[in-house]
């Protein structure tokens, strides 16, 4: 068992290893590259799940990135970590199992989606970088580290969405996606400088045992909540969103959701175990409680008159993200309060983490089944699309499924995760509860309008050749489709193993602390 | 004086410009961190006598955040081309072909 | 793994509602069974029903597009929907704008 514990580190290298040696695989033609694209997604999962288990089974795991053994993160006779360490607590673990799941998808659906591109060694090697990034963003704990991982993914990012050259479109949403991007991660390292000056540390677990909150690192704070807020699509900031998720290739879009999830984490450690007890005043709760709320109905409001189908799921996208801000606002708000947080900070927890996993596989799925549209059709307007329906049976199938899960309509795993959203915000104020049951029916009103005109309705003659798409993009769906499928017949399971754990590790915030600082060696 | 360029300037290559200011100026922000009154340089074998050095850790921190603000200047620049090539003006507000 | 989840309010079980589908799916069944079967097809008896208009040839001159879908709830909040739209402009230092205008207003929220 010696080898496992460089789980984190292995968690990193694999996809790096798979984006630099693609082009070396793809010089063997189509096959070896696809071959190594697949493998090299598989194997990731693979090391992930692994991760998790021992992190379930063994607690908080670290891990020294160049040190002599794997565990000194305190080297003799200093008082605070010099090295860059890995800390892997359970919500860590759950977000990179997420995401990888989500890379695999995407991975199986861009093997044939991707046909009439040519210089596919690039894509395979960015989506690695992408998915390298993403892992790394979620498995760090160091600040400046996070800041290196989240550029990597946005650089990875950009090339992504402008991958499609001839189009206008795509490189017009990449170049506002960059700008933006940029843009907020100068914030970032501002904000990282910050701490860096008052506290000559950048890990998270030594300046979150050494903080007092002043003027500095108030100011750090707004920064770090406001730009990682906007690498996840909340509004203000979310015009970026509909934009990028639309004119990237659909493989790729799907990896953006699970990306957009790691900023999310990135938001969630920074106010939980970074601030942790030492937040103050319940202005930067109640902030993030209100971007959520406004996230959502804007996102929803938005995505009922849109056209085009990609442009429509990428809006409903910034409302999810507002249901998942506004449920971690409401347990951020009760984290001072043991009292309020057994009452309802806790379910709230659960109901955002476990609406975290729901919305990436959901997602990920409808945005798959809107490239297999676009595949077989050829076209993403809703005006000119219909009666998709009788020609393509399993991605009709596989949208019901999803545009049912993510309108919260029982019994899938959708509804389980909202109905603990409102139950949880009610017994805050009672308007966010109604602000989030408006959402959802404006929600299942959009769904259904692209249910109708893409696929219900009569045969249209311009699309009487249309078949269904390929086996490879049909396995790409058909494993989010099982995801979410288990999801919904087994929620106790995944509540108490995989989500009460990582809402549990969250709150610790001392446990967080000592297994970088006290429990070393 | 950067963010004045990015959100007031209509020219893409003058934002870029500006992004790249921007940059420069949290690097800058970063390596001042280090310094220490009469600190000299922070290299064992050629500082000479040494009371105090200057610290080493912004300065590797610096070092990355350059390279990677490199990349993205790189890829914004070839970003700009394209879309020259593509609408054909280099204005800001009449690239918006994606609204609504 | 087939038990309840609790929250802290009341509790959710997936198969009671799995049970509640397949019931009513059998009674859908069983209405559609009593159907007639001894229509003859490819003639008017076949066509559907399309306001006593003449059936279009083509599946595109039927139907609402997409655009007009939901038009009533479009007009009734068109102040609401004419500034939302004129916010997303599509111009991109715009777009920096709002994000340096957030960071301003939380910032000054939080260091009051």
């Amino acid at each position: 068992m010696n080898w496992q514990i460089h789980l984190p580190a292995l968690v990193l290298a694999v996809p790096l290893l798979g984006a630099f040696a693609s082009p070396v695989a793809g010089l063997g033609g189509r096959a070896t590259r696809n071959a190594w694209m697949i493998f090299i997604s598989v194997l990731t999962t693979a090391v992930c799940i692994m991760l998790w288990q021992k992190v379930i089974a063994g607690g908080t795991a670290v891990y020294v990135m160049g040190a002599e053994a794997w565990n000194i993160t305190l080297p003799s006779g200093l008082s605070w970590p010099v090295r860059i360490i890995l800390e892997v607590d359970a919500f860590s673990a759950f977000m990179a199992v997420v995401g990888s799941i989500a890379a695999l998808a995407g991975a199986f659906f861009s093997l044939r989606f991707m046909d009439r591109f040519t210089g596919l060694e690039k894509f395979s090697a960015l989506y690695f970088l992408l998915v390298t990034g993403m892992l790394g963003m979620q498995l760090t704990g160091d600040l400046f580290n996070f800041f290196v991982f989240l550029e990597i993914a946005s650089v990875a990012s950009f090339g992504l969405i402008a991958f499609w050259r001839d189009r206008p479109e795509a490189v017009e949403a990449s170049f506002k996606y960059m700008i933006i991007s940029t843009i907020s991660a100068m914030f970032i390292l501002i904000a990282v400088g910050f701490f860096y000056g008052r506290y000559n540390a950048v890990n998270i677990a030594a300046v979150a045992r050494m903080l007092q909150m002043g003027y500095a690192e108030k100011i750090a704070l707004v920064f770090l909540v406001v730009s990682l807020a906007m690498k996840c699509g909340a509004v203000p900031m979310h015009m970026w969103t509909p934009d990028a998720y639309a004119e990237a290739p659909a493989g790729v879009t799907c990896l953006l959701v699970a990306v957009s999830q790691a900023s999310l984490y990135g938001l969630f450690r920074v106010c939980f175990s970074l601030y942790g007890a030492s937040l103050g005043s319940t202005v930067v709760p109640w902030t993030i409680i209100v971007m959520g709320v406004l996230s959502m109905f804007i996102g929803v409001t938005m995505a009922v008159i849109q056209k085009e189908i990609k442009r429509l799921m990428a809006y409903h996208s910034v409302s999810q993200i507002g249901y998942i801000l506004m449920a971690l606002g409401v347990g951020l708000l009760a984290l001072r309060d043991p009292q309020a947080m057994a009452d309802y900070g806790f379910t709230a927890m659960k109901g955002g983490i476990f609406h975290i996993i729901n919305y990436t596989m959901y997602k990920g799925l409808l945005f798959l089944t809107a490239g297999a549209v676009f595949y077989s059709a050829g076209s993403r307007n809703l005006n000119e699309l219909g009666g998709l329906a009788r020609v393509m049976p399993q991605t009709t199938f596989m949208f019901v499924i999803a545009a049912a899960a993510i309108a919260g309509l029982p019994p899938f795993n959708g509804f389980v995760s909202k109905l603990l959203i409102y139950q949880s915000t009610f017994a805050v104020y009672p308007l966010l509860a109604v602000a989030a049951l408006v959402t959802s029916v404006l929600t299942l009103a959009s769904f259904v309008k692209v249910f109708q005109t893409a696929f219900l309705g009569p045969a249209k003659k311009t699309y009487e050749n249309v078949t269904e798409v390929p086996a490879s993009m049909l396995l790409g769906m058909s494993l989010l489709t099982i995801v979410i499928i288990a999801l919904t017949l087994f929620p106790g399971w995944t509540l108490s193993h995989l989500v009460e754990p990582a809402a549990k590790a969250l709150v610790d915030q001392a446990g967080y602390i000592s297994a970088v600082m006290g429990g070393g060696l | 004086m950067g963010m004045y360029a990015i959100l007031f300037e209509r020219n893409l290559i003058k934002i870029a410009i500006g992004i790249t200011l921007l940059e420069a100026s949290a690097n800058l922000f970063l390596i001042v961190l280090g310094y220490r009154t009469g600190g000299s340089i922070p290299v064992f074998t050629l500082a000479g006598e040494v009371r105090s050095m200057v610290l080493p850790t912004p300065q590797a921190l610096t070092l990355t955040a350059i390279v990677i603000g490199l990349a993205t200047s790189a890829l914004l620049l070839s970003l700009i081309m394209l879309l020259y090539r593509h609408y054909g003006t280099l204005d800001v507000r009449e690239i918006r072909r994606l609204r609504g | 793994m087939l038990d309840k989840v609790y929250s802290g309010f009341g509790y959710w079980d997936v198969f009671i509602w799995l049970l509640f589908f397949a019931i009513s799916a059998a009674l859908v069944l069983f209405v559609r069974s009593m159907g007639r079967n001894d229509y003859k097809e490819g003639t008017d008896q076949d066509e559907i029903f399309y306001g006593s208009n003449p059936v279009p040839e083509d599946g595109a001159d039927m139907g609402v597009p997409a655009a007009s879908a939901y038009w009533g709830f479009v007009e009734a909040l068109k102040p609401y929907y004419n500034a939302l739209i004129d916010i997303h402009s599509g111009i991109a230092s715009d777009y920096v704008g709002y994000f340096v205008l957030t960071v301003a207003i939380v910032a000054v929220l939080v260091l009051l």
